[in-house]
């Protein structure tokens, strides 16, 4: 494998579930680099956390269907992974971080003895030492008194706790990739704070590439390098984090940043996105942003390709950038697609 | 200088909750709002923030009776409510209607969406049937909806659309305050925005006095007048809303702020935030509740619980150290945006304002008049 491959590489990931008509994650593809962190941006059903699922095999087949797509990992192609194999990857060159830590933690299983499985399951060293190891990372995510928070209950600790011990776990065997599914959103902001700060920490120690999917643009803007930003099951608009933010191209991109309530001085309502996310019986066959665009025209019922336009900076829209007043194709053309 | 207009009003207002009682020796009780003097403007926005088990939802519930207060008063409109009798309570209901968080669990799935909507003018028996239909749809039309949705339920609806119908059902009795439990928290960005406006706008329409209970500090930048913010059962800290996100005078209000992840690259590196997480409020710290926590605790804060003390600028602050620090809120430039991104929000703005522009934007009828009167 050369040293300049990406670290994963997710080509024309397709999702579909039992025998709907549509993807619900249609022609993802993304790519990491060592150390990178990569925000995945997106509201409820985008797809989002589904991509996170199919990258450790913890999608349910069936119902989910993989419809297409290859995601490239240390040589790797992790979606044609046996269980076996799966299983000898997940929790050691992978891990993943959920977002409620309590029904992802065994609640029946001692913090410490949780921690050091993972550790002997991977590295087959002694009872002793994944317990060592196990201390080490309590101690390593700043768990105050880590000798007693080894011998106790998930349910024995606070929300935060229980959210650093995960992290403690995740990362005990120092893994390439960490997924991380919305990690701090059942948390308290002074909480998600410290979480965020953690994360940030571990990462730049480890070396490890991450992988975090959020609703929360704030969260994005503080730790991604690179972000992604989905509609309905599609990338809509990609590239380096400051890029995005301050060069938005996607209407959708837009839209989401101009909902959210600014923390300066107010300046009248909130410009929305109209309407909802069409269901997936009802998906617009071309750009599945159209019944909710302001700028969409007849021509955008032809499914807008993803083009950079600058460097890593990519959007799937006809009309972008937006000034430039660029029209979608004829709408003929569109119709005869 | 002349009494603000109060609509409401609270004085050394208790509730406690017993957590467990053993058969012998004493029960444990946590104290979830512990003497909270509150004392609500009419017309205003008010918000009451602080993190999970503070009290704010109890504090919420006082305000308009849902549930009983152990100590203290709640005065609406120079009545005593939590003295008077349930019969007078009912009636005064119809000013006082609550929003709750959780629109898949706030609404009788085996009603239909009229009949939730009507019923609460049945109870007060405002209108005919006639009078109540129509006033129905008019308010459904109003939340965004559409008339003929009277006849679904509330499972075929999505969450933005619930919360709309929470609203509609709200303010179908014609009330003077309306308050939201985390009215937004539970809706994707995109309809939470949608639902601001709407408040926003309803508020405006009926002179209402909006109460809003909330952990999103941006939520409550955008929509409030002043904010109280809540840690374990008290106020610390009383504010108009812009003096607080930019000069907080409550460490826990600094540390808050300072936590709010920024949609702006390179907003918030690096800022210390506070250690550990609120205690336990079965047994709260003595002296200052915050003082585990607290960067600036000094001996004094150990030993001494502070008292909310109202400043000459009607800020409020409950901290022995506020005179001598000098604490850190938001920079004025937090929502600056880049050149390139203002433009295209301006362009999204007017394409927006084009493709709205061929609805009508539907004005409200008056309120119903009850029967009786």
């Amino acid at each position: 494998m050369p040293e300049d491959a990406p670290l994963l590489q997710i080509t024309d990931l397709s999702i579909r579930f039992g025998a709907a008509a549509t993807n619900l994650v249609d022609g993802v593809s993304l790519s990491l680099d060592r150390g990178e962190t990569l925000c995945i941006v997106g509201e409820s059903g985008c797809g989002k956390s589904l991509t996170a699922l199919a990258l450790m095999g913890l999608l349910p087949t069936p119902p989910a269907r993989l419809m297409s797509g290859t995601a490239m990992f240390e040589g790797r192609d992790l979606l044609s992974l046996s269980l076996q194999e799966l299983q000898n990857v997940r929790g050691d060159r992978m891990a993943m971080i959920f977002q409620e830590p309590m029904t992802s933690l065994n609640p029946a299983l001692k913090v410490g003895e949780q921690i050091a499985e993972a550790v002997r399951r991977h590295k087959g060293v002694s009872r002793d030492a994944a317990r060592n190891r196990a201390l080490d990372m309590l101690q390593k995510v700043r768990i105050p008194a880590p000798e007693k928070r080894l011998d106790e209950y998930p349910h024995q600790m606070s929300g935060g706790m229980r959210q650093r011990a995960m992290i403690a776990m995740a990362m005990a065997n120092d893994p390439a990739l960490l997924i991380a599914d919305e990690p701090t959103t059942a948390l308290d902001v002074t909480v998600q704070a410290q979480v965020l700060d953690l994360m940030r920490q571990l990462q730049d120690e480890s070396a490890s590439a991450m992988i975090m999917i959020t609703h929360d643009l704030g969260v994005v803007a503080e730790m991604a390098d690179k972000v992604a930003v989905m509609y309905a099951g599609r990338i809509v608009e990609a590239g380096p984090v400051a890029a995005v933010f301050e060069n938005p191209q996607h209407p959708y991109t837009i839209g989401l940043m101009s909902s959210m309530p600014s923390l300066g001085d107010r300046s009248g309502k909130l410009v929305t996105i109209p309407g909802i996310v069409p269901p997936a019986d009802a998906m617009p066959e071309g750009c599945r942003f159209v019944s909710r665009c302001p700028f969409a025209q007849p021509g955008c019922a032809l499914a807008p390709p993803m083009r950079e336009f600058d460097r890593g900076h990519a959007v799937a829209c006809w009309r972008a950038p937006l000034e430039t007043g660029v029209d979608a194709p004829s709408p003929e053309i569109a119709g005869a697609a | 200088m002349g009494k603000p207009d109060l609509i409401i009003e609270t004085r050394a207002l208790r509730r406690r909750f017993v957590t467990h009682k053993p058969l012998v020796g004493a029960q444990t009780e946590v104290r979830a709002v512990d003497g909270i003097d509150l004392r609500i403007r009419r017309g205003e926005t008010f918000a009451i923030v602080g993190e999970s088990g503070c009290g704010k939802s109890t504090l919420a519930r006082l305000l308009v009776r849902l549930i009983d207060p152990s100590e203290g008063s709640v005065i609406y409109d120079g009545t005593d409510i939590s003295r008077i009798s349930a019969d007078k309570m009912r009636g005064l209901r119809r000013d006082l209607q609550f929003i709750f968080q959780d629109p898949f669990s706030s609404l009788n799935p085996r009603m239909t969406v009229g009949a939730l909507v009507e019923e609460p003018m049945r109870a007060h028996r405002i209108g005919t049937r006639r009078e109540r239909r129509a006033r129905v749809a008019a308010l459904l039309e109003r939340v965004g909806l559409m008339p003929e949705h009277a006849n679904r339920y509330p499972h075929e609806f999505s969450g933005g659309q619930r919360q709309r119908i929470g609203i509609a059902r709200a303010l179908a009795s014609g009330p003077k305050v309306l308050i939201g439990d985390e009215p937004v928290s539970a809706l994707d960005v995109s309809i939470q925005a949608q639902v601001v406006n709407i408040l926003e706008d309803l508020k405006q329409e009926f002179g209402l006095t909006l109460i809003v209970i909330a952990h999103d500090l941006a939520v409550i930048r955008h929509m409030a007048d002043r904010v109280a913010v809540m840690y374990l059962g008290e106020i610390v800290e009383e504010a108009p809303v812009a003096e607080l996100f930019t000069a907080p005078r409550h460490p826990y209000t600094e540390a808050l702020i300072s936590s709010i992840p920024v949609p702006r690259v390179g907003a918030r590196a690096g800022v210390a935030t506070i250690d550990g997480e609120p205690p336990n409020p079965i047994a709260p710290p003595p002296g200052c509740r915050f003082h585990p926590r607290c960067p600036y605790a000094q001996a004094v804060c150990r030993a001494e619980r502070p008292k909310l003390t109202r400043g000459p600028d009607a800020r409020s602050v409950a901290c022995h150290r506020h005179a001598e620090l000098s604490l850190t809120g938001l920079a004025p430039d937090i929502a600056a945006r880049s050149p390139e991104a203002e433009q295209r929000f301006s362009l999204y703005r007017a394409a927006r304002a084009t493709r709205e522009g061929a609805k009508p934007s539907g004005s409200f009828p008056q309120p119903l008049t009850p029967d009786k009167e």
